[in-house]
């Protein structure tokens, strides 16, 4: 015997829950023993009580008919939705049988019944970002983390698919409640990752026009670079090497009008632009010197460039820094 | 019309029918309905039946111990049901006979 008690009360509930409209004594009349029907049913039977008997709701119109219990003045609310659960669910079987050709089975259900494993995977894996978004905050990428920490992201990641995967082997088992939870647990995990959708497919917009951070480096946002020695100098004609004395060529020298006598651009000290300073001179004195004090950066200009003023205005720090690249990955 | 109307009609001289020959239980008088033929009729027109038959006073029922699974609820003809399948299997006969003759007036093959 294949069919719980529970299952039996449930199916008992429902169908009383059809018949709501009948009179007290009616309805008793028809259902006192229809738990011990369905008992002696399921014991002769195999599967569960709706694959062998269909729905509460048409059960219970069927039963209703067979007595010939109409019930005081028409249908009430619950027998409208009663029946118009039963019709719609007929829509949905014949969609059903009608759409299962077209993929290669009997039936749709066929098919999306073999996919249920992978929706176990996917909703343990959603639960995780879930979490993720609440511990971490709104920045984060598709790995999972727990209040930022990728292994414990990765350790929870793992408990949630097989959670998901134990929770879904077993749903079948799973009286009213627990299934109602469960049900409501998975619409919330669907509407979150449509909304993540939603939100990747706009920060992918925006990346067209602001973002311009590529993956492998975080410095492909640099476009010049200015070293300051210990006094707050400006470091002119610096050049940047790597451990093994490679060059480190970072931005591309732009300036306008500037003419390069260096012919490849790339092999030009830093900072390219010196006017283009983040931050004033400071004199090595600490004194805040005047603009004629400031340095003509001779070097950088070539001998064909004539030596313009050097724009940097007053010696104190404007306040304006390069934006920082901001990794978001 | 398919046989699921007409078995609304014909639904309570059928399940009398059944327990003329033996008592029974729901399932087991849902098995012998179909193993006679007629096999799109529910589970719920049966009992359904069966209680009304019983509110009517025309059945009585009886519960036995089964070893394996629960117990039986077994309906019996009392002699009021008994009296109900007489007068209403005369009915059905004169009515099939009736509808008989007239599909056969009109060249209907049976």
């Amino acid at each position: 015997m294949t069919v719980t008690e529970q299952e039996i009360t449930d199916y008992v509930a429902r169908v009383r829950a059809v018949l709501a409209d009948l009179s007290p004594v009616q309805r008793d009349e028809l259902t006192e023993d229809l738990a011990d029907h369905l008992a002696e049913f399921a014991a002769e039977t195999d599967g569960t009580l709706v694959q062998r008997l269909g729905e509460p709701e048409a059960y219970a119109a069927e039963l209703r008919a067979a007595a010939g219990a109409t019930g005081p003045g028409g249908r009430n609310l619950d027998q409208r939705v009663a029946s118009a659960v039963v019709r719609a669910r007929g829509r949905l079987r014949v969609l059903d049988s009608r759409l299962g050709p077209i993929l290669g089975y009997e039936k749709a259900s066929d098919f999306l019944r073999l996919l249920r494993p992978a929706w176990w995977v996917l909703r343990g894996y959603l639960a995780a970002m879930l979490v993720t978004l609440i511990t971490t905050g709104g920045d984060f990428g598709p790995l999972p983390r727990f209040g930022g920490e990728l292994l414990a992201g990765l350790i929870m990641l793992v408990g949630f698919v097989l959670a998901s995967i134990w929770l879904g082997r077993r749903s079948g088992q799973l009286t009213r409640w627990p299934r109602w939870a469960m049900h409501a647990g998975s619409l919330v995990l669907v509407v979150f990752a449509l909304a993540a959708l939603g939100g990747a497919e706009s920060r992918r917009d925006d990346g067209l026009y602001y973002d311009q951070t590529s993956v492998d480096s975080q410095y492909s946002q640099v476009r010049d670079v200015f070293v300051y020695d210990s006094e707050g100098k400006l470091v002119e004609n610096a050049r940047l090497f790597d451990q093994n004395g490679n060059p480190i060529r970072l931005g591309y020298p732009d300036c306008e009008g500037r003419v390069d006598e260096y012919g490849n651009p790339l092999l030009r000290p830093y900072p390219y632009c010196v006017e283009q300073a983040p931050f004033g001179f400071r004199a090595p004195n600490g004194r805040v010197p005047t603009p004629t004090a400031v340095p003509t950066p001779t070097a950088t200009t070539g001998p064909t460039a004539t030596p313009e003023p050097t724009v940097t205005p007053s010696g104190t720090p404007s306040a304006e820094p390069t934006p920082t690249p901001t990794p978001t990955s | 019309m398919d046989t699921t109307q007409l078995l609304k009609g014909v639904l309570d001289l059928a399940v009398l029918a059944v327990l003329r020959e033996e008592d029974g239980y729901g399932y087991d008088i849902l098995r012998r309905l179909r193993e006679a033929g007629l096999e799109e009729v529910g589970d719920a027109s049966v009992y359904g039946t069966l209680r009304r038959l019983y509110a009517a006073g025309l059945l009585t029922t009886y519960v036995v111990p089964s070893e394996s699974g629960p117990h039986r609820k077994y309906y019996a003809l009392n002699a009021a049901g008994r009296d109900q399948l007489t007068r209403s299997g005369k009915l059905w006969r004169s009515f099939a006979t009736t509808m008989d003759s007239l599909l056969d007036d009109r060249g209907m093959a049976a």
